[in-house]
């Protein structure tokens, strides 16, 4: 069998395609059931959203900017807002403070329960789409309680936050947190002894230190592959070296790894949100200073901050005027899907599928 | 005719075993309506919420919407998110493999008019309806779950009037 | 290494090649010659003090006068953060490409020179990548660019 002449062909996945998450085509030369090479053509989401922010107002670029990467809205108006108040050199009040980061992290908790979900049913699993979207409504009324949106939220402006959290919010989200961490356990027990999803996961797709770093990987995926690098601690922003939470770190860079790490990553938030709760100040919850018509003083800076897929980015430029000279957005999608090729072959289709899954990539970060 | 042979059979459960008599179009357009399989076709935010909409708290089989994954299996094509100038012709597309009836609707403001990149960008379809013909329109940057599923009744009502030899006509 | 004592560490060792920009807001920020760019990054990942191994971002940006290149860095061994660009005129906007010192560049550039015309030497695969296959109305974003649907805000 073994000089048994076998011929490669193309197969097309996506970009309709529902484990491809959104919209990407990956063109993929297969010999047999194993993919020998892979084209990622991206693209299909292209929706001009620097053009637009250079067309807009500061305060007009964060619901523009909300749809850059709308799992974790409250990321994309954070590292905007982040960005104008490093040129401006604004003062954020203390609460405000507070506030960003338990928005952020309970957003980031949103994200891992919908990556564990639709990793699951990518990999063949429904149940725990059902799982993890349950407890994601949770977050969801949170926000929906403090800025009225479901997902695209608009609370996080230069300055500040757009309102205070309403009374019942502490409870509530106390409630919450409690109710996800027991869950956690039912997160776990439904894939982490499964048989096949161990089978499918397991060693699966491994990513490389040297490779990761090469091609600029960040957030969880570079953690699993064994590189301590979270900005929250490295390069800290916001309030976050106030707090005490530990970064996972996974082995072996495979499949398994990227899953596990993210849940874990959803105890570490939970941490954060219950000592944020704690601390919570009273007080302003927005500078002065901070207006629709706020304009920013010349200067450019690139900000960073660690999302739940990786670096998020903004290349701000102000020349002083009314709109941004510039508004480069950086995803850390970008960054997985052009790795891709370098370590997604030599496997079968249906492992590519997993390992295209736990990248977690978002198609609006990449295309933009 | 099996089905008229089943009839006896059916009308028996009913109390007092009364025939129903009513026309083949509302019995067609009863089973049209009530298992309308819709077409993943979620591009960008809309998306998200269609998939919170299928899940636990909102359950949207409960209205017949199961997702399919392939354009031949489904009658309805539930566009989620925005559409550019690149994924139209797929867009088109995927409409054109599906088989009749079909119905369409358009989720967001994006699908619509374009909704927040309708004046400045460059890279965007202002609306889907210079793709394909749409059915329903549901306006939201992204629409809540509650105002799809009454998307989806109006749907179901329009279905439910038409008339047997409508879809032909086209 | 605190951001003062890596901008003074840059000056001091590589003053002659990279001058300190006072735009340059939070991080570091230093202007390059264009023929000189491969050779400083090359040096920038392999200095036993700095080691920016890890590429973030790279910007085109069109000011109005000129273009601009820029590329942020980052260490990931020594935690430091470094900004640089290259001004290249409109009449000659072309930079060597850095895909040998950091690989994840490549499609960077890509969206570089599709969405603003720069032209990237000695890059191997240059072509369409967000754009449709057929789009033929020049490089959208370029500050003078315009298109029917393309309705710019007034100013005042």
């Amino acid at each position: 069998m073994a000089d048994l002449r076998t011929e490669e062909f193309v197969v097309n996945m996506g970009p309709q395609h529902p484990s491809t998450h959104g919209v990407c085509r990956l063109v993929l030369t297969m010999d047999g059931e194993k993919v020998v090479k892979i084209e990622p053509v991206i693209g299909y989401l292209h929706r001009a959203i620097e053009k637009v922010c250079e067309n807009r107002t500061y305060m007009q670029c964060i619901p523009i900017l909300d749809r850059f990467e709308y799992v974790t809205s409250m990321s994309c108006n954070y590292v905007f807002s982040l960005a104008t108040e490093r040129i401006a050199e604004m003062e954020v009040p203390e609460r405000a403070e507070y506030l960003r980061v338990i928005m952020l992290e309970l957003n980031r908790i949103a994200s891992h329960l919908l990556f564990y979900g639709v990793t699951a049913m990518d990999i063949g699993a429904l149940t725990p789409f059902l799982y993890g979207l349950r407890e994601r409504e949770l977050i969801i009324d949170l926000f929906e309680m403090t800025c009225g949106q479901r997902l695209t939220y608009n609370y996080i402006r230069i300055g500040g936050v757009s309102r205070d959290i309403p009374k019942e919010f502490e409870p509530k989200c106390r409630e919450a947190i409690k109710i996800i961490s027991e869950k956690m356990a039912d997160y776990e027990g439904l894939l982490n002894e499964n048989p096949i999803w161990l089978k499918r996961t397991k060693g699966v797709a491994v990513l490389p230190k040297e490779l990761a770093i090469a091609y600029g990987v960040s957030g969880p995926v570079l953690r699993a592959s064994g590189v301590q690098y979270d900005l929250r601690k490295n390069d800290p922003y916001c309030i976050y070296d106030r707090f005490d939470f530990d970064i996972p770190v996974g082995q072996n860079g495979d499949c398994f790894d990227r899953y596990m790490l993210r849940l874990n990553e959803i105890r570490e938030s939970i941490k954060i949100i219950t000592q944020a709760l704690d601390g919570l100040p009273e007080g302003d919850i927005k500078n002065k200073k901070s207006r629709m018509t706020y304009k920013a003083p010349a200067g450019e800076t690139y900000t960073r901050i660690e999302n739940s897929r990786g670096e998020m980015g903004i290349y701000l430029i102000s020349d002083g005027g009314k709109k941004p000279l510039r508004v480069k957005a950086k995803g850390a999608s970008f960054n997985h899907i052009q790795v891709l090729p370098h370590f997604g072959t030599n496997m079968f289709i249906a492992d590519l599928v997993a390992n295209f899954a736990t990248l977690d990539v978002i198609m609006p970060e990449v295309d933009r | 005719m099996g089905l008229i042979k089943k009839v006896p059979v059916y009308t028996e459960k009913i109390p007092g075993g009364a025939f129903v008599l009513t026309s083949l179009e509302t019995v067609l357009n009863q089973g049209r309506a009530k298992s309308l399989w819709y077409l993943l076709f979620g591009t960008a935010c809309c998306a998200i919420e269609l998939m919170c909409t299928g899940a636990s708290r909102y359950d949207f089989d409960r209205l017949g919407m199961i997702f399919r994954a392939t354009p031949r299996q489904s009658d309805l094509i539930l566009v989620a998110g925005t559409i550019t100038k690149k994924m139209a012709p797929r867009l088109r597309r995927l409409y054109d493999q599906m088989s009749e009836p079909r119905y369409v609707i358009a989720m967001g403001g994006c699908t619509i008019n374009g909704g927040p990149f309708y004046y400045d960008s460059y890279a965007v379809e202002k609306g889907i309806d210079h793709i394909i013909p749409v059915d329903i329109y549901i306006p939201g940057c992204p629409p809540r779950p509650e105002s799809l599923m009454e998307g989806c009744i109006h749907l179901q009502e329009k279905i439910k009037k038409q008339k047997l030899l409508d879809w032909q006509e086209k | 290494m605190t951001r003062q004592e890596l901008a003074s560490y840059i000056v001091e060792k590589y003053g002659d090649l990279m001058k300190p920009l006072e735009s340059g807001k939070y991080d570091p920020l230093f202007v390059v010659e264009v023929d000189k760019l491969v050779d400083i990054a090359q040096k920038l990942k392999d200095d036993e003090n700095l080691k920016f191994d890890y590429f973030c971002n790279l910007c085109g940006v069109d000011t109005n006068e000129n273009f601009e290149a820029v590329y942020n860095v980052a260490s990931i061994t020594k935690n430091l953060r470094l900004d640089f660009k290259v001004i290249l005129p409109y009449d000659k906007a072309e930079v060597e490409s850095l895909q040998s010192v950091w690989p994840a560049i490549g499609w960077y550039e890509r969206e570089m020179w599709e969405l603003y015309g720069i032209n990237v030497k000695n890059h191997g695969n240059l072509t369409r990548f967000l754009l449709p296959d057929d789009w033929d109305q020049g490089f959208p974003m370029r500050k003078n660019w315009d298109a029917p649907d393309f309705k710019r805000m007034p100013e005042k």
